[in-house]
């Protein structure tokens, strides 16, 4: 917090505290203690997922596949939510999946984001042709069918951690520039843009001390909007075999795998499926209530 | 993967005559209806475009060949009534005679010419994919109506092996009504007559009332077969009765739809052949040295795989299945081990093991081909050879595995190369254990050396003696085996049909890779 | 007017070339389509017979101006695969999507208008929280496992609904429900939220004042005014469930587009993703093109705008 000293930075900074207590003290939209938890809980497993983990995530134990969670009669606590068709254990794999899900979610959303609310921003500000070809690409973008785009380019990258993030980065920056743009022509006209202009910033002051403070908030919103969309996304790829691959573990590949023993053992399809639901649900209450904050007559994010 | 249609002859060179009886019992005409499902399905319906063996699924229900296999998996004589090989001015000659009486769908009879005609396409590199396969037929001369030559410049024994090539395609009607016509209306002698096809949802077909085996033929008249890709999907309309046959039962669901009641199954191998194939031409790779190819031979634990990994649903072979040419009762698989790896690997230099990437297939060309794999590697690394494992899905794999200039193939990689039922190794091994040679078709996806073996597998193609070929295939298998050459065989995947048996009576024929329909009807 | 009118339909073009690049583009780079057409020994003649068949051989430039003088004239090609015209493969499957789109935004919307109208009415009520968790579940869930979980309950477990394929209506409940329920939550928002701003309205007001009785006061003037918005985003969300139905077309074995185009991209069956892409892009370009254009007409302000 250096800028802290830097009196020119105050608005800035008045404008962020300001957003922290309308954040916690607005009375009407209370924050979803529960959700925040279980997101504090998903990010706390996801770091320490190595250390607490019961059971090497992939070891194999073949003699043992198929072990029911504790609360079935043949379940024991020894895995408590069962063992797959390989015999590895389930909550140590939903665990390593937990880091690998929050690492892809936390760089497909800082760079999907970061590029996106870039370009948006530079079409918003400048206008003109600059405007034009950023947003016919975002048009471009949005007009491939998502997944199909993602499948393509998993077969040309080959499967894999980078290539899904690379994929939900190049599926969704759009989705940032067109609204960011949006908001930038809202503010674009605003009077301390223009007494700025008039007193000589350059564009890059005025896009870090006046336009990106303003669209801070937007910013948050859709990124924790998309937190639920990346972990459904991936999954899918997974799913659809082009996503992550062993040995990384993740909640869609284990779906993938366990798809073809539902009728050996429920457990191995239902567990990581609750686990992206119950995360991708707290997710989306977080979000939703970021935006009850922020932002409370749009509706369309 | 390469087809085989191969063939077990016992005896001479003169194929055994299997005669069917041709007992008066005349057959009830086929009546009602079926519905079935294939969990993939054919991409062309011409034989002599076909490419890989699903196209078989549906190739095989409407035409025939000059042989094919019956269900006691031996080869006999079909819409050729005898042959033999003979000598003309040094060349081989194989005579054949067809069978008369023999119709296509659409009433004209099977002639000389029209397989002339198939043999014309099938060497046309524009048209059919397996134009390799007839290069050393020479000539194609004609005798009479039911009587042919084919004059070979040099011995082939893959001829005979793959039921004589050649496949009855009307050339009457493919003249009428043109390439694009007969891909849509597809005419044959075959058991089943073509009615219609929606590309990725169903084929019907309509029981041939002209069919020339009055024995083994369909007793149902109008089948329809759904492609179902999905495992679950398709098991889950078995089930509920949508469908009352199906293919391919997964193996994790096998024990289930067995303890259904009324349900009837039946297996069969699948014509694949599994191992792990190695970069043997690489001499700084590790695997470059037979000890630890065999190491790696002995840490799997291959049956334990079959048993878990593949609910039972394989076959354990070395080199050659049972029942196939040249099959070795005495050669065995290598034994589980893993004590005589690390000694394996401690003597070729790696007593602490070694780190290597290896490749898994993802794409499941056989059930569960990615977990098979996954635990594949995970034994190797038991034993400390520490694979960095990588999947693959199909066409990277492919990519990965074919021979070139740049071949990347630098580990351990799962592999299958299909031997055909009945199985004959011969195509295969011209494949993937002869030295790979550019633009002369041998080694394609061959990562092996070795001069002997590469004299000995030219030499087998050129035996047409079934009998000496035979002996031939098993002297390459030992030393194949002996050296760890080509790949450490694993094991043979088997199908499993599910038949609702209060209503479906059905026999397998292996024909069509095990989906030959040929005894299909209703009961009664 | 006009200009704006000319402007959006050469947007929309931009557009479609635009895809047609990209997409012809990178699936030319994900990998060679011969090794998985042709039988694993196949020799170098026959090889490079198939290439030159398949205009494989030309230069990549070419290919494209070529592949796009014929995509105009409505020729995408033979499929690799199938050997027949992609986008007769390609329109064959279009209707078994659409169905199943359609079925969707029923399901969706049949949940999403009583759930939206009866939150805005009750407000913060018990059914006002569990709507909303209800209608978030669906973002919460990957379609393709509400699908699986589906399947296993109501075809296999209860024999309610069949497992799989395309033909009566009950075949379309478990695939419509496991694709609709995304939107749900969006849809529900809107309609609150409209409902919210004219529920308190002057009118509204007015006829609560003379004794109008309320459920018609609801329905037939309040949730008219509300439900302007969720028309307009209509089409753009159905666009959105064609593409949506990838996986879901998987796992029900339903016989449309999705699942066409993924076969195609597994099996580098160019010509039929191309073919697959475009006309989804191609739907989902005009839908947004009549949305904004009809916008245009009603508030001129956004001729500008945009």
């Amino acid at each position: 917090m250096t800028a802290d000293i830097y009196p020119k930075n105050a608005h800035r900074i008045s404008a962020m505290r300001s957003h922290i207590r309308r954040i916690f003290f607005r009375g009407s939209t209370k924050p979803p203690i529960l959700s925040l938890a279980f997101l504090a809980v998903i990010i706390v497993t996801a770091i320490g997922s190595q250390a607490i983990s019961p059971y090497d995530p992939n070891a194999l134990n073949l003699a043992n596949n198929f072990q029911p969670p504790f609360w079935d009669e043949a379940g024991s606590f020894h895995h408590p939510l069962g063992t797959d068709n390989l015999g590895r254990d389930i909550l140590s794999r939903i665990m390593a999946g937990t880091r690998v899900t929050v690492v892809v979610t936390f760089y497909a959303i800082i760079f999907s984001g970061g590029i996106g609310a870039l370009l948006g921003m530079v079409a918003g500000y400048f206008g003109g042709w600059t405007d034009t070809i950023i947003m016919r690409l975002v048009d471009i973008q949005l007009s491939i069918p998502a997944l199909a785009l993602a499948l393509v380019l998993a077969a040309v990258l080959g499967s894999g951690l980078s290539t899904v993030i690379i994929v939900i980065v190049v599926t969704y920056w759009s989705w940032y520039a067109r609204i960011i743009r949006g908001e930038i022509l809202s503010i674009k006209g605003r009077d301390y843009i223009a007494l700025a202009k008039v007193a000589g910033c350059g564009p890059v002051i005025i896009f870090w001390r006046h336009l990106l403070p303003n669209i801070l908030n937007i910013l948050l919103v859709l990124a924790s909007l998309q937190i639920g969309q990346v972990i459904i996304f991936e999954a899918s790829l997974s799913f659809l075999g082009l996503g992550i691959q062993m040995p990384d573990v993740s909640w869609g590949l284990m779906l993938s795998d366990a798809r073809g023993y539902m009728g050996n053992a429920w457990w191995a399809i239902t567990m990581p499926g609750i686990a992206i639901m119950l995360t991708c649900l707290s997710a989306n209450i977080m979000g939703d209530w970021l935006r009850d904050i922020f932002d409370p007559k749009r509706n369309q994010l | 993967m390469r087809i085989a249609n191969k063939l077990k002859i016992a005896g001479t060179a003169l194929a055994v005559l299997l005669p069917f009886s041709t007992s008066a019992l005349a057959q009830e005409p086929a009546i009602g209806e079926l519905t079935i499902a294939f969990a993939i399905e054919a991409t062309t319906m011409d034989p002599t475009k076909y490419a890989a063996g699903a196209d078989m699924y549906f190739i095989g229900q409407m035409f025939e060949q000059l042989m094919a296999p019956g269900p006691d998996l031996k080869t006999r004589n079909w819409l050729a009534e005898s042959w033999k090989i003979g000598k003309e001015d040094g060349h081989s000659v194989l005579d054949i005679h067809i069978r008369r009486g023999v119709k296509f769908h659409n009433g004209d009879p099977l002639t000389s010419a029209d397989f002339e005609f198939s043999y014309n396409r099938l060497k046309n590199p524009e048209i059919s994919s397996w134009s390799h396969l007839q290069k050393s037929v020479d000539r194609f001369e004609i005798i009479d109506d039911h009587n042919f030559k084919l004059h070979f410049s040099k011995p082939d024994a893959s001829y005979i092996a793959g039921f004589l090539q050649l496949w009855a395609v009307p050339k009457k009607y493919f003249n009428k009504v043109g390439e694009d016509g007969f891909a849509q209306n597809p005419v044959g002698t075959g058991p089943w007559k073509f009615v219609s096809r929606k590309i990725k949802d169903e084929l019907k077909l309509e029981a041939f009332d002209g069919y020339w085996n009055k024995e083994h033929r369909p007793g149902v008249k109008n089948l329809t077969i759904k492609i179902i890709p999905d495992d679950v999907t398709r098991v889950a309309a078995f089930r509920t009765g949508e469908v009352d046959w199906i293919d391919a039962v997964p193996p994790a669901m096998i024990a289930d739809v067995k303890a259904l009641p009324g349900v009837e199954t039946a297996s069969t191998g699948s014509g694949n052949n599994l191992f792990i194939t190695f970069p043997e031409h690489l001499p700084k790779s590790p695997f470059a040295d037979e000890r630890v190819r065999k190491a790696v031979a002995h840490a799997v634990d291959v049956d334990a795989i079959v048993k878990s990994v593949l609910f039972g649903q394989g076959k354990r072979y070395a080199e050659i299945g049972e029942g196939a040419v040249g099959y070795d009762p005495e050669l065995k698989p290598y034994k589980y081990d893993p004590e005589k790896a690390r000694k394996l690997l401690a003597e070729a230099g790696y007593p602490n093991g070694l780190d290597t990437p290896c490749y898994n297939l993802t794409t499941p060309r056989e059930p569960n081909m990615k977990e098979m794999g996954e635990a594949m590697f995970a034994y190797m690394s038991a034993v400390g050879i520490r694979c960095r494992v990588q999947g693959l899905e199909y066409s990277a794999w492919l990519q990965l595995g074919k021979r070139g200039n740049d071949s990347k193939l630098d580990g351990p990689t799962s592999w299958m190369w299909g031997h055909g039922v009945p199985g004959d190794p011969g195509i295969p091994w011209g494949g993937h254990l002869h030295t790979y040679v550019p633009g002369e078709g041998w080694g394609s996806y061959s990562y092996a050396s070795n001069p002997e073996i590469d004299a000995m597998i030219e030499e087998s193609k050129s035996i047409m003696d079934p009998e000496k070929r035979a002996a031939k295939l098993r002297e390459i298998a030992r030393i194949k085996h002996e050296h760890a050459y080509g790949g450490v065989t694993t094991y043979q995947p088997l199908i499993t049909f599910a038949w609702n048996k209060k209503k479906v009576s059905y026999k397998p024929w292996p024909g069509s890779y095990g989906r030959s329909l040929q005894e299909l009807g209703l009961k009664k | 007017m006009l200009e704006f009118v000319l402007r959006r339909i050469l947007h929309s073009a931009v557009s479609i070339v635009g895809v047609s690049i990209v997409i012809f583009t990178i699936s030319r780079m994900s990998g060679d389509p011969l090794l998985l057409l042709l039988p694993m020994d196949a020799p170098s003649e026959v090889i490079a017979a198939k290439r030159i068949q398949l205009g494989l051989d030309r230069p990549y430039v070419i290919q494209y101006f070529t592949f796009a003088k014929n995509a105009l004239l409505g020729d995408f090609g033979f499929s690799y695969r199938w050997n027949v015209p992609a986008l007769q493969l390609v329109l064959e499957r279009l209707p078994a999507t659409i169905e199943l789109a359609c079925a969707a935004m029923v399901f969706s919307l049949s949940v999403a208008i009583p759930f939206g109208v009866f939150s805005a009415v009750h407000r913060g009520s018990w059914f006002d929280r569990f709507g909303k968790v209800f209608a978030m579940l669906g973002q919460a869930m990957p379609n393709f496992w509400i699908g699986l979980i589906a399947i296993m309950v109501f075809a296999v477990g209860l024999k309610w609904l069949p497992a799989f394929g395309r033909g009566t209506l009950a075949h379309l409940v478990l695939p419509a429900i496991a694709l609709g329920w995304y939107p749900v939550a969006a849809m529900t928002r809107i309609i609150r939220s409209g409902m919210l701003d004219v529920l308190d309205a002057e009118y509204i007001r007015m006829g609560r004042a003379v004794g109008a009785p309320e459920w018609i006061l609801i329905w037939k003037y309040a949730f008219r005014n509300a439900a302007i918005p969720l028309v307009t985003v209509l089409g753009v969300y159905f666009a959105a469930s064609l593409g949506g139905a990838f996986v879901v077309e998987t796992v029900f074995a339903w016989p449309g587009l999705g699942r066409t185009v993924v076969e195609a991209v597994f099996s580098r069956d160019f010509p039929v993703v191309q073919a697959g892409v475009l006309v989804i892009a191609f739907l989902f370009v005009v839908t947004n093109m009549i949305v904004d254009i009809s916008y245009g007409l009603i508030d001129p302000r956004i001729r500008h705008d945009r």
